[in-house]
């Protein structure tokens, strides 16, 4: 039986249309990803809106990280939802968890002794890394659910845009460096 | 020769979907270790599912493979003994007497308790650390689809 030229011809699109879309999502996963980002936690680094990053797959699982990096990565209270930190404690470190939580700003002065904040110390254990984010008094992260582990990483920030002028924004690109001095 | 390197190429083109189907769809792996005995011998080749892994379809009993939480490159197989927001006793020397599994955490132990470095050792593990759940045993040959119920 002889096929007709039209259906060759759809099977032979659907193929090369499923073997396109994989190879993009293997390097989606694998190699680069440019989405956006939202939320206050990051600023000034990153704008609360409008804002997208580039992000390199290959450090992901926390592969080559050092202290200072940005990356994104899964909430580990709710795996769907991405969180963009600033890594600020490596395995073995000892991190001081939250001094503000005694800071007498915000808290009254029974509440600082209770809180403790200058004296909670943890050590990083094995695999895992303490990250914060860089607006500290409007962040969600490792001072309120711990240490993360590095099995959520994703990827790393190398760059970003900010699109609030249209796509005329992908001139406006800047690179993320790793901010950390060691005194 | 022209026509050898185009077939190659072509070859090359499906690699990406095997990828795909290997990373979200189904993936044989081999077992290592001992701390599933008796359900699963060391070098046993299971399936993995990889789809539909949302906390709502992972039930106390299921075989799961997710990364260690001590080292990311390293999978681990063990079984759910508890589930978000559950309050459990851990075993052996936990530094508490009791645990309430936070949100989106598994509580995750191996079947021989004696050779098992699990959530006895590491705490509750994050939903996100899951990669897939185990179907069955494929290899070797006379165990395969053995029942995977807790003995």
């Amino acid at each position: 039986m002889i096929l007709p030229e039209s259906f060759k011809f759809i099977t032979s699109t659907l193929s090369w249309t499923l073997r396109a879309g994989c190879l993009a999502h293997l390097i989606h996963e694998n190699v680069y990803e440019f989405t956006e980002t939202r939320g206050e936690s990051m600023l000034p680094t990153l704008q609360n809106q409008y804002d997208y990053v580039h992000a390199l797959k290959k450090y992901k699982f926390g592969r080559n990280l050092t202290i200072g990096d940005c990356i994104v990565a899964m909430k580990p209270s709710d795996p769907n939802h991405r969180i963009c930190k600033r890594i600020t404690g490596m395995p073995g470190d000892i991190i001081l968890v939250d001094p503000s939580s005694s800071s007498n700003l915000t808290n009254t002065e029974k509440q600082s002794i209770i809180n403790d904040g200058y004296n909670k110390f943890i050590k990083i254990p094995e695999g895992h890394v303490w990250c914060t984010g860089d607006n500290l008094c409007h962040s969600l992260d490792s001072r309120s659910y711990g240490v993360l582990p590095m099995g959520l990483i994703t990827g790393k920030i190398i760059a970003a845009n900010s699109m609030n002028i249209g796509i005329k924004g992908l001139c406006d690109f800047r690179w993320i460096n790793n901010t950390f001095v060691d005194e | 020769m022209h026509q050898g390197i185009k077939t190659t190429l072509i070859t090359l083109t499906w690699f990406p979907v095997l990828y795909t189907f290997t990373n979200h769809i189904i993936q044989p792996y081999c077992i290592n270790g001992f701390s599933m005995t008796p359900t699963f011998n060391n070098n046993d080749i299971v399936l993995v599912k990889k789809y539909n892994m949302k906390s709502s379809n992972l039930t106390k009993g299921d075989i799961i493979m997710f990364r260690s939480p001590e080292n990311p490159e390293k999978l681990l197989t063990k079984r759910i003994k508890g589930l978000q927001n559950e309050i459990i006793i851990p075993k052996k020397d936990y530094p508490k007497n009791q645990v309430k599994i936070p949100r989106n955490h598994l509580w995750v132990e191996g079947d021989n308790e004696f050779h098992s470095i699990d959530s006895n050792k590491f705490g509750p593990i994050s939903q996100g650390l899951v990669v897939g759940k185990v179907l069955s045993v494929i290899w070797p040959l006379n165990r395969i689809g053995v029942d995977l119920e807790y003995r």
